[in-house]
């Protein structure tokens, strides 16, 4: 095992693999910005490196920095966190070769994943449905009409260089296509410098169901259930929960059993999760896979009792997977919101001093978080300043739970978006569980 | 640490402007705080400094050192230099040549000050004025961080 870790990351991830490591007997090396120099993170971790001034570019992205914050402090191990260098395959294979474990899934998975036509390709190699699609770029208006009905209406015409919700169009109707898809050309070309397109199938009320897996050295994988994420504003989650209320056992089984296909097929170690798309008739197709741990990961250890992260350290030390597939249980429901320093109906960042924090607690509450009174939040990086999570027997109970315990966070001194996670909690859509990633238009945020 | 190691180390923070200090070894921690009145009013906030923002850290330096470092240049026209990369801090280019600089040397504006090694590679840090070396702030081979003081020069 391992007797030192380096955390390349901050806030309350970097505090989660902090918690672990200290769990395990493992010290643990915080590295961190000027404007980071009185985190949590740096306060409870055993030695702590300042690796740059504020900007992650010189900081938090700093990898020759990084690397170097690890050896002099004989750092065995990096965990890269969520977000900054988490999925960098560079830094994974500089890790690696300078005597550095990192922890995470090798630099060739990392790229290939990363890749979204190699990812898809790769998913229909393994026998899991992908988004019907015009098999790479499309040119000439009259074979792309061509594709477009073969895949049924509606459809999206998609920049292939572009991201982001830009470059899009959805086309309704046959009638609407060839002007869309001009159209669809010229944004493309002046947002990204490049004309390409692609099409793929339109799904009206997509939810987002991701499948979380783990592999170990010698090639075990399991899947540890589901999430639903498709509460969403500009495809940033706000609320996650575990398990979903259209996936039973059966499918469970079916989409698990297809994201370990994907991961065996190219022998995918540590952490990661399938991201699928499903419809409104319950069929699903693979969206992409991350290579990383994800920010909701608390939602899956609380209806699993797995500690993913301690999982994640033990597989890169070698260690096997703790469980078999068939000791892996969801028990209860859980749900997490997603507290960051923004207005709550604008959400334009809101950064500053938080003159009083008072978070929830009480059975089956969880907080995850490196805010505290009098702390200030930088405005170089995210706005999270929680994550709030609950467990309980169901999923009515749950809500009700996250309902009191959003009641009783008190933040002040900033902005919040507590009083938006009250109105989608209190929603009756939501309650009923009748949710799709178009949900959060209701609030005035439109998903192109 | 006995009693005696206490009373040192309590000696020592008095002549510092540290207010407060907390070390831990294995199997014992403690928290030195300076300053009279242990309570505070009810409507004031506490404000808590991490210690570990306090104290060099990733170095087993015994305490002395890192109060000595913690020093703030006492002329205010005095400039500390300090580190701008992450790495180990050589006073010399190589073991057997001797030191850049020493105390009381003169510098110009661009000499080579020390080298600090990163990733395999010799960065040499140049000073950005000229002036006279008043302290050297590390020993030869510590690690250091990203904005550590490394020496103190009065300006020309």
């Amino acid at each position: 095992m391992f007797k030192k870790i380096l955390i390349a990351n901050r806030g309350e991830i970097a505090l989660r693999v902090i918690h672990a490591c200290k769990e395990m007997g493992i010290k643990t090396v915080a590295v961190h910005s000027t404007a980071d120099a009185n985190s949590l993170h740096v306060r409870f971790a055993d030695q702590s490196v300042c690796i740059g001034p504020p900007k992650s570019a010189d900081s938090y992205l700093n990898v020759p920095s990084i690397i170097s914050a690890a050896e002099i402090t004989d750092t065995e191990a990096i965990h890269p966190g969520y977000g900054f260098l988490a999925e960098n395959a560079s830094f994974a294979e500089i890790c690696n070769s300078t005597g550095m474990r990192f922890i995470g899934p090798s630099p060739e998975s990392i790229k290939l994943m990363g890749d979204k036509a190699k990812a898809r390709e790769t998913a229909q190699k393994a026998g899991v449905p992908v988004l019907p699609g015009s098999n790479g770029v499309v040119t000439e208006e009259s074979s792309a009409i061509e594709i477009a009905r073969e895949l049924g209406f509606p459809v999206i015409v998609k920049a292939a260089a572009g991201g982001g919700g830009k470059g899009m169009r959805v086309v309704m109707e046959e009638a609407g296509f060839a002007n869309a898809f001009v159209m669809a050309q010229a944004e493309a070309l002046a947002a990204f410098g490049n004309a390409d397109v692609y099409i793929e199938k339109y799904i009206l009320q997509p939810r987002h169901i991701e499948i979380q897996l783990i592999a170990d050295e010698k090639g075990n994988t399991v899947y540890l259930g589901e999430r639903e994420c498709s509460i969403q504003r500009r495809h940033q989650k706000l609320v996650e929960e575990a398990p979903s209320v259209i996936v039973d056992g059966g499918l469970r089984r079916q989409m698990g059993e297809m994201a370990v296909a994907i991961a065996r097929s190219v022998r995918y170690r540590n952490a990661g999760t399938v991201e699928f798309l499903m419809d409104e008739n319950g069929k699903f197709y693979f969206m992409e896979m991350n290579t990383r741990i994800q920010v909701e990961h608390p939602v899956t250890e609380m209806v699993t009792g797995i500690d993913l992260v301690k999982e994640q350290i033990r597989v890169a030390a070698g260690l096997p997977l703790s469980m078999t597939q068939d000791q892996i249980r969801v028990k209860g429901h859980s749900i997490e919101c997603r507290i960051n320093a923004e207005d709550p109906e604008k959400f334009t960042p809101s950064p500053g001093t938080i003159t009083a924090f008072n978070p929830p607690g009480g059975l089956g509450v969880r907080v995850e978080t490196a805010a505290y009174t009098q702390y200030v939040i930088p405005p170089y990086y995210d706005s999270m300043i929680a994550k709030l999570i609950v467990h309980a027997d169901t999923r009515d109970e749950a809500i009700m739970r996250m309902q009191r315990s959003l009641d009783e966070f008190i933040i002040e001194g900033v902005k919040t978006t507590i009083p938006m996670h009250k109105k989608i909690l209190s929603d009756p859509d939501f309650q009923k569980g009748d949710i799709s990633t178009k949900f959060m238009e209701r609030y005035g945020n439109p998903v192109k | 640490m006995n009693l005696k190691e206490l009373k040192e180390l309590i000696e020592m923070l008095r002549n510092t402007d540290i207010s407060e200090l907390e070390i831990e070894r294995s199997g014992f921690k403690v928290r030195i705080r300076k300053g009279g009145d242990v309570t505070f009013p009810p409507s004031m906030p506490r404000m808590e400094y991490p210690p570990a923002a306090i104290i060099a850290p990733a170095v087993p330096a015994a305490p002395a050192t890192a109060a000595e470092n913690a020093v703030e240049p006492s002329r205010t026209n005095q400039i500390r230099v300090t580190s701008p990369i992450v790495g180990t801090f050589y006073r010399s280019s190589s073991p057997d040549k001797p030191s850049y600089v020493e105390v009381s040397d003169v510098v110009i504006k661009g000499q080579v000050l020390c080298i600090i090694e990163a990733m395999k590679l010799m960065n040499e840090i140049e000073s950005e004025s000229s002036g006279k070396i008043v302290q050297v702030l590390m020993e030869n081979g510590q690690p250091v961080e990203y904005g550590q003081p490394l020496f103190v020069i009065e300006p020309a």
